[in-house]
């Protein structure tokens, strides 16, 4: 295979479609070999981290009664992510809410997905979400390095988003020596590659697949979060998601059904995109810092341009170039 | 009373200044303000001068680089041209180039893969590097 070459391997995966594109080959592996085996890892992770397999190692986790777990280091990493999340939004994005959710109604695999216009139309009044009142997440304690996590037994983690975030950038951290590489972990996207190759990010609208905003980006994460896909009717026809309001522990309408952010990391972009959605529409550009699109309850969107900052490369390679050229010219 | 402390040393009295000596310490006077004047002049000079060439590098970076014109862009995609040749085999889960990663949204919507069961779709485009769409999952 030419070094320039794109392999891709697009698989299901996560209840969603993952795929992993790498373009080039390094002196360990093909750009073929890279992709597969991001595929692999994939699926493993899905295997090991699904709330909805008994023997995963994250129902083991939530089952244990230990207040002090072993754990592996992804796990570990997990966890760490999980009150980072937390710690940054002010308790909005909160993956301890398990409970909750199962509560509300998703407690397995989903069918088919509400019409996201026909679930507006029915749900309650428009509020932001706050962050809980009881702040649970504060009782989880990580050691990466020692591979241990520290709760109240009976707190419990939801991998949800987080998980998918952490883990396009982990397959990044291993992709980053190819030219050009993207992961795709089901909406949440990490693109890379020693290259810096420039690659089109189209965000899609929730209400009909539309594309509402093309990013050309070289080295980014991007994440989608949003109420249109995992939807579904509670048992008294109301409608529910699985994006919860911590202090109400019930589906948040907020007045933004989806937010797109762009940042350094996957799992930030998760994260910021995850709040801006909870944090409603008065309040969701502020947590975009590096750009991303909002879409509103009316169909309308918001693009948030990513900062105008001219990198110190950027301007070396301007100086470097002005100067070539003026040698050229003299 | 310390005997090293010297006693102020008594200054003599002026005699009273002539006509000619008065002049000449006038004219002494407007020498040092013209001198101050023009060190004034010469410092605003610098700064006014410094400030400008500042503002207009800066305002001559800025323009070319938010009119698209970023030389590391072009690098790259001088780069993605010349692998763009090469691009021909693609795996079978790609679908094969359309257009460029620049074109209009609409157009995009067209032709996205994964239709509305799918979170991601995934195109080669013309610059080697397939485009990749987001959406929730």
């Amino acid at each position: 295979m030419s070094s320039d070459t794109e392999a891709s391997e697009q698989f299901d995966c996560f209840g969603s479609t993952c795929a992993a594109l790498v373009i080039g080959d390094t002196a360990a592996h093909s750009a073929r070999q890279a992709a597969a085996q991001a595929k692999h890892e994939l699926l493993d992770w899905h295997g090991r981290f699904s709330r909805f397999l008994a023997d995963s190692e994250l129902s083991r986790l939530n089952r244990d009664p230990r207040t002090q777990v072993p754990v592996t280091t992804l796990m570990a990493r997990f966890a760490a992510a999980v009150r980072t999340a937390a710690s940054t939004t002010g308790g909005l994005v909160d993956a301890t809410l398990l409970a909750d959710i199962q509560r509300a109604g998703y407690s397995g695999e989903l069918h088919a997905p509400l019409p996201l216009a026909a679930a507006l139309a029915r749900a309650p009044a428009r509020t932001p979400a706050k962050g809980s009142a009881t702040q649970r997440w504060r009782r989880l304690a990580v050691d990466v390095d020692a591979r241990t996590i520290t709760r109240p037994a009976g707190l419990q983690l939801d991998s949800g988003g987080l998980a998918k975030g952490l883990f396009a950038d982990v397959l990044g951290e291993r992709l980053a020596a190819h030219p050009g590489f993207a992961v795709n972990c089901a909406g949440d996207l990490l693109i890379g590659g020693a290259a810096e190759i420039t690659r089109a990010v189209r965000v899609q609208s929730p209400f009909d697949a539309r594309i509402l905003h093309t990013f050309n980006l070289s080295r980014t994460g991007v994440a989608t979060s949003g109420i249109g896909r995992r939807s579904w009717s509670a048992p008294n026809g109301a409608p529910a998601h699985h994006l919860l309001d911590p202090a109400t522990g019930r589906p948040a309408f907020t007045g933004v059904v989806q937010a797109t952010a762009l940042a350094p990391s996957a799992l930030m972009a998760e994260i910021r995109a995850k709040a801006a959605v909870l944090s409603g529409p008065l309040a969701a550009a502020g947590w975009l810092a590096d750009g991303g699109v909002i879409v509103f309850d009316d169909g309308s969107h918001q693009v948030v341009q990513p900062p105008a900052v001219v990198t110190l490369s950027q301007l070396s390679a301007f100086v470097q170039g002005t100067r070539k050229r003026a040698l050229q010219d003299a | 009373m310390d005997s090293h402390e010297r006693s102020p040393r008594p200054t003599p009295p002026r005699p009273p200044a002539g006509p000619q000596q008065l002049r000449a310490r006038a004219l002494a006077a407007d020498r040092r303000a013209a001198m101050r004047r023009r060190t004034r002049r010469i410092r605003r000079s610098v700064a006014a001068l410094a400030a400008v060439l500042f503002s207009s590098a800066f305002l001559i970076i800025y323009v070319q680089l938010a009119s698209g014109h970023d030389p590391a862009l072009a690098a790259n995609a001088k780069r993605q041209a010349k692998s763009a040749t090469s691009v021909q085999a693609q795996t079978t889960s790609v679908e094969p180039s359309t257009g460029t990663a620049s074109e209009s949204a609409e157009a995009a919507g067209s032709e996205s893969t994964s239709g509305s069961s799918a979170s991601s779709g995934e195109e080669s485009s013309s610059g080697g590097a397939s485009a990749v769409t987001t959406s929730q999952s």
